[in-house]
């Protein structure tokens, strides 16, 4: 029954399953402010709690939430992946970065690249449930090109429902490319600065 | 991912819980029967709940099992090693919703202290009981843990009684 949960590898990032030494990392964020939108910050028992359950996660539903390794030093970033728990009316893509690794694109990077894998494995679409304070979340859920659904049914009235592009209207589109044009321009700015701007 | 190993008792087999231990495990969380174990709680709390038991095996090497009886599919408890963030060392605890009164409990829970004291080398174990709850008391007497002087505070269940089981030596 042991489900192997898969390594995806982008262009900046290392996506594996959460393991027992990634957890400071992950009770850092959950017991914080950054937790606010996403049901914390926890106390210590609770984000452990939380965390045994990331990783139950993957076991009950053969798939889950990915721990997100910068490629070259294998620095946790943050997590991003699918998530159904019980009560969650459908399958979502969800994310959650550090704080200091915020604003690099990695969520960008890393949703991309777990979307575009539970595609190829058969998932017909997906959403995100957003808290409608976390603008940040939102605007990725865009950059993502998801679209605000006022039909489907949020998880407990607290949140909103972004819905993703279904597989077709992903696959070699012009938001595709986008996309890819956008992590590409994090991974390797077109436009460095040289130096301070002295006014 | 830490395979989950199956153990057989005369009676029983621990095995690792599943997707369809859902059902049964939810209906016991919602009933009075699990005041003792932090219930009641409701089906999606409970649905988490399981999912942390299965992640506990990966983060500790260790964790409870779902136990069924021989003779009758689906779980009846919930039995095993636990020692989740902060708890004082590892436990052998053991919850069951059917079949009570038949000695199950106890033969789980013998059976996953032998995993503890031989597979895993542990040499000494505890049992954190709500001081309520005469019949997993009973259960912790019989396996011959005895009372410590110090109770155990938990965040989310309050004060817990510490049992002590006999040291491995003690039982060979």
């Amino acid at each position: 029954m042991s489900v192997a949960i898969p390594v995806l590898e982008t262009r900046r990032l290392v996506l594996r399953g959460p393991e027992p030494e990634d957890y400071p990392d992950f009770k850092a964020t959950f017991s914080s402010y950054r937790a606010r939108f996403m049901g914390g910050p926890l106390n210590a028992y609770e984000a452990w709690m939380l965390y045994a359950a990331e990783i139950g996660h993957w076991q009950i539903r053969g798939y889950g939430m990915w721990m997100i390794h910068d490629r070259d030093t294998g620095r946790t970033y943050g997590m991003a992946g699918g998530w159904k728990p019980a009560k969650w009316p459908q399958k979502e893509l969800a994310w959650v970065i550090w704080p200091d690794a915020a604003g690099k694109g990695y969520a960008l990077e890393a949703v991309h690249a777990a979307r575009a894998h539970y595609y190829a494995q058969g998932w017909d679409g997906a959403v995100s449930y957003i808290d409608p304070k976390n603008l940040d979340s939102i605007r990725l859920a865009e950059r993502l090109g998801a679209v605000r659904d006022v039909q489907a049914e949020p998880v407990d009235g607290n949140d909103v429902v972004y819905r993703h592009p279904a597989p077709d209207d992903l696959a070699g589109t012009q938001l595709s490319h986008g996309i890819e044009m956008e992590i590409g321009h994090y991974a390797d700015p077109l436009f460095k600065p040289k130096g301070w701007a002295l006014d | 991912m830490i395979p989950i190993p199956t153990i057989t008792t005369e009676r029983l087999v621990l095995r690792a819980p599943c997707a369809h231990d859902h059902a049964p495990f939810a209906a016991f969380y919602a009933s009075e029967a699990a005041q003792f174990v932090g219930g009641p709680m409701r089906d999606f709390e409970v649905w988490r709940y399981m999912a942390e038991v299965i992640g506990h095996w990966q983060l500790r090497g260790f964790g409870r099992w779902m136990v069924e009886r021989k003779d009758r599919p689906g779980a009846i408890g919930l039995v095993g090693l636990h020692a989740p963030l902060d708890w004082p060392e590892p436990e052998v605890g053991w919850m069951l919703w059917d079949g009570n009164g038949r000695g199950y409990a106890a033969e789980a829970g013998r059976a996953a202290r032998s995993h503890a004291y031989g597979k895993l080398g542990m040499r000494t174990l505890i049992s954190s009981i709500a001081p309520g709850n005469a019949a997993s008391i009973r259960v912790a007497e019989g396996l011959g843990a005895t009372l410590e002087p110090d109770p155990f505070e938990h965040p989310k269940f309050g004060t817990m009684s510490v049992y002590r089981h006999p040291a491995p030596e003690a039982l060979a």
